[in-house]
């Protein structure tokens, strides 16, 4: 994975059109201007029952004008890179400041990054594509009979970025990324049952080389169907609760990666605010969002104001060692910024956004925390989440799930939801696994939706609120 | 490019290139948003789009490419010649030609005629008529006004010309309060031209908030529910993929085949409309001529939604359900305006009937907490007791727990209410269900 600048021209845009695009940007007083300018290509193909039901090609481009004056901010954007609609998004940016001032003219540092493509996505048919689906889904139906439908798709795309502003930030970013889904339905006497995977990675073909098995992804999200179709109805209340790493990550990123972050942080609407330095989880919990991993989901080499992406310790040891901050954030908060900063497209304003946000490894024995548990729930896939970073009131999925008996694996359950706050979860984690794996997600918050990574190692929570339909087991 | 030169050369293009038809679906929008912080514009949004998507019939068969410049007509066909290729499903997708269309009657909206200054003035009028509802109010986390406004238009090589604008404005307030050390927000919001009402939006984001101050988990148990208005709409909204021809035929709907069944207590009627002033249109995602129809006609499930594919596949009309999740992908079906009839009874007068239960006012991980192939949904929820007929204290951090199916057969009363949510256009009346699971402290 090659992340160094590099010089390498770009022709995004010309170089009399940004210059301009900024001066205009800034005739209202704004202190801070800002373009972003996108050219991206996308290529889905989706697959029911292993036919190929559509293929479609997208190229989305922009340009999208930020200005900020103090913490005040402005956001204009047009599609397509006609100069009199740039110009035109660059004056309705400036609309939205009243200061004073001319606006400085930038000296521009070039940067360059990409990620190393040996195999690019534009050097490839569908019919590859098309081979990893097939594989992926053949996988999946030879799991059982019982599985009566299997969809998958696939998505891959390349953004084209720069990133230039008033400050003389000039970088342009070459962004890979695919990812594949495979999803099976399994059912019996009317009643239907589902399991997904959907691995995804920072990197063009080859990673389905050497990093994404389709296969084997497959017949995971095969296996889950079947087994939760054999579950009983998970039932409600409160008991202790074993959660597994990859997406049981999810658990931190709702329960406090939200909360960490400065688009809350920086307005006072974080349980989290001024907490640096306290105790705020168990001993036994640290964690970290590194945007530098190669070649993962979450990565980032630079994030969307110019700032290389790297690892920001969280908590250690259970204290709080810092948030996730980016230029508007950074103006709130007096703190310098995080490499945070990201956005799902150049329809919206960056903000701070977690990359691959994880639990770090723990010493406790993965079957200890079982065994010693009593009665409770193992949740060994979680789907999505949400929360409420303010109250820390979080939600989230079981996708498979397993009742616990006095430390034994009683039946698999379906249908469990676990709730709490994050302020209270993190306290209530007892018992930190040795491997830490991760899943991939797409994060949505007020900069649209952006690839992240969740994941911690098997953990145990001594008390969570379980929902469900089921009577006792 | 200009656009009708361009669509011209599209069509030219493909003809050469062998295509049998070609098709292209452009959306272009204005929109424009700004959030108030502390008397302050905290952001300011301003932004003008367009986009084109080509879509081929090439050997039978479709293929779509979209693009936001209009520059490369040989190289867009190209692309959607490629993927038409890839596509290995024999399932016809006929091309609608020449229709004609209802006129749809233009609403009045003085929010879209105001300039960005006033729209800033309204809603900065919301976060001060926020603070003054109550003293608990410590600020506003999020208070925001957006209008957009945009064209739709479909034109193919078989004479198809469905054009049509939309336009749409909201708000939204949510308010944060602060009692103790406990804290809590709220939010509410109005759609359309209602979102001028910012005054009577803050107040009830803050009553919302302030009730929540005092709330705590209910105990563990199955209780007989009020299901209020919006977070019913949001329910139904996440589960209207089940009423969809496309998922029943993929195998991932439990309502393949129960045409003419009963899915529903005799009490629900839910409609598809897409002449509800909500969001009226003359015409779907492929260029048919909508309708409105009864999907449930008390309790009975009349049709799925189906688009051109879906009704050849199945032997039917097409119901004018043809959907364009975004401009950028391929034709899929989902509903245009879609609600649960109204009933007879007042909220008040729902209350009253459940006598003792559980009113559930907002519900939450819609996204992960519910599984529209097997209709189980487990989620996170908030509302209050009702005890003796009467509103009693605010309850939050609990679960209800469902399958939507089992759900709607156990709906006993349909309140008068209906109401929309946000996003979707979805709406319901606040609705009555008896036996749900509830998890909240032992």
């Amino acid at each position: 994975m090659a992340a160094m600048p590099s010089e390498r021209e770009d022709k995004l845009l010309k170089e009399s059109i940004i210059q301009n695009a900024l001066a205009i940007a800034q005739k209202t007083g704004a202190d801070f201007a800002e373009l972003f300018v996108e050219d991206t290509t996308t290529n889905n193909i989706s697959m029911n029952d292993g036919k190929v039901e559509d293929a479609s090609t997208s190229r989305t481009n922009g340009v999208g004008v930020r200005v900020l004056l103090g913490t005040k901010s402005a956001y204009a954007y047009t599609s397509g890179t006609n100069e009199a609609d740039i110009y035109r998004a660059a004056e309705a940016a400036a609309a939205g400041i009243t200061g004073v001032g001319e606006g400085k003219s930038a000296v521009f540092t070039k940067r360059s990054y990409n990620v190393e493509q040996k195999i690019p996505f534009a050097s490839i048919g569908n019919d590859e594509r098309i081979e990893l689906l097939r594989a992926g889904t053949a996988a999946c139906k030879a799991v059982s009979d019982e599985i009566t439908q299997v969809s998958a798709r696939y998505m891959d795309k390349v953004r084209r970025i720069l990133i230039c502003n008033s400050e003389g930030v000039y970088v342009t970013d070459e962004r890979p990324r695919t990812r594949s889904f495979v999803q099976a339905v399994a059912m019996k006497d009317g009643e239907a049952q589902t399991g997904y995977e959907s691995p995804g990675c920072c990197g063009s073909f080859e990673v389905y080389r050497n990093k994404i098995d389709l296969e084997k992804a497959g017949v995971t999200a095969g296996k889950t169907a079947v087994t939760m179709l054999h579950g009983k109805e998970c039932p409600a209340g409160n008991v202790p609760v074993v959660i597994d790493g990859g997406f049981g990550g999810v658990i931190f990123h709702e329960a406090c990666g939200h909360s960490l972050e400065a688009t809350s942080v920086g307005l006072g609407n974080s349980e989290f605010c001024g907490k640096l330095g306290q105790q705020i989880a168990s001993p036994c919990v640290s964690a970290c969002d590194n945007g530098a991993m190669p070649g993962e989901w979450g990565t980032i080499l630079v994030d969307d104001e110019g700032t290389e992406g790297r690892n920001n310790l969280l908590i250690e040891n259970g204290i709080l060692k810092g948030y996730l901050i980016d230029l508007l954030g950074s103006r709130r908060m007096g703190m310098p910024v995080s490499g945070n900063s990201r956005r799902q497209d150049y329809t919206y304003a960056p903000t701070s956004r977690m990359t691959n946000t994880f639990i770090m490894e723990g010493k406790d024995d993965e079957e200890e925390m079982l065994r010693t548990m009593g009665t409770g729930l193992y949740a060994a896939r979680l789907g999505g989440g949400s929360v409420n970073p303010l109250t820390g009131e979080f939600n989230f999925a079981v996708i498979e799930g397993y009742w616990v008996k006095d430390g034994k694996i009683y039946c698999p359950v379906r249908g469990a939801m676990l709730i709490g706050t994050g302020s209270q979860i993190l306290r209530r984690i007892d018992r930190v696994g040795p491997r830490m794996w991760m899943a991939q997600g797409m994060c949505g918050s007020l900069s649209g939706s952006v690839p992240t990574n969740v994941g911690q190692p098997r953990i145990r929570v001594t008390e969570l609120t379980v929902g469900g339909k089921g009577g006792a087991l | 490019m200009e656009r009708n030169e361009f669509r011209n050369l599209l069509f030219e293009e493909a003809l050469k290139q062998g295509c049998e038809a070609a098709e292209t679906y452009y959306a272009s929008g204005e929109a424009f948003s700004c959030d108030i912080l502390e008397g302050e514009v905290n952001r300011y949004v301003s932004s003008k789009e367009g986009g084109l998507n080509l879509r081929v019939k090439f050997e039978g068969r479709d293929g779509y490419a979209y693009t936001e410049s209009m520059e490369d007509a040989a190289g867009l066909v190209q692309r959607a010649i490629d993927n038409a290729r890839s596509v290995e499903s024999e399932d016809a997708h006929p091309m609608q030609g020449r229709q004609s269309y209802v006129e749809i009657a233009k609403r009045e909206n003085p929010l879209l005629k105001m300039d960005n200054a006033e729209k800033i003035a309204l809603t900065k009028r919301m976060e001060t008529s926020a603070k003054e509802n109550s003293p608990l109010v410590q600020r506003v986390s999020g208070c925001m006004v957006q209008t957009e406004s945009g064209i739709v238009e479909l034109h193919n090589t078989l004479g198809l010309e469905a054009v049509r604008t939309y336009s749409d404005s909201a708000c939204f307030v949510g308010p944060v309060v602060k009692k103790g050390e406990r804290v809590k927000d709220a939010y509410a919001f109005r759609l359309g031209a209602d979102a001028l009402g910012v005054e009577s939006c803050a107040k009830e984001a803050v009553e919302k908030a302030v009730l929540a101050l005092d709330a705590e988990p209910c105990a563990t148990g199955v209780y007989d529910i009020i299901l209020e208005n919006i977070a019913c709409a949001d329910l139904l909204a996440a589960f209207s993929s089940m009423f969809s021809a496309e998922e029943a035929q993929k195998g991932k709907s439990l309502l393949a085949g129960k045409e003419g069944e009963r899915i529903a207590a005799d009490c629900i009627t839910i409609m598809d409309d897409p002449f509800h002033p909500l969001a009226p249109r003359a015409f779907d995602g492929e260029g048919t001529p909508v309708k409105c129809k009864k999907v449930v006609e008390n309790g009975k499930l009349n049709t799925l939604l189906h688009n051109c594919k879906t009704a050849l596949k199945a032997g039917v009309e097409t119901t004018g359900n043809a959907s364009r999740g975004s401009a950028a992908g391929s034709i899929g079906v989902g509903p245009t305006v879609f609600y649960i009839q109204k009933g007879e009874k007042s909220f008040e007068q729902l209350v009253k009937e459940l006598n003792n239960g559980l009113l559930i006012t907002e519900i939450s991980g819609l996204h992960a907490g519910l599984n529209p192939v097997s209709g189980d949904f487990s989620l996170m929820a908030s509302g209050r007791l009702v005890e003796n007929g009467e509103l009693s204290k605010a309850v939050d951090q609990i679960t209800v727990a469902g399958n939507f199916l089992t759900f709607m057969k156990s709906v006993k009363t349909v309140g008068s209410d209906l109401k929309a949510t946000l996003g979707m256009a979805v709406l319901c009346p606040s609705i009555l269900v008896g036996g749900i699971s509830v998890a909240g402290k032992n």
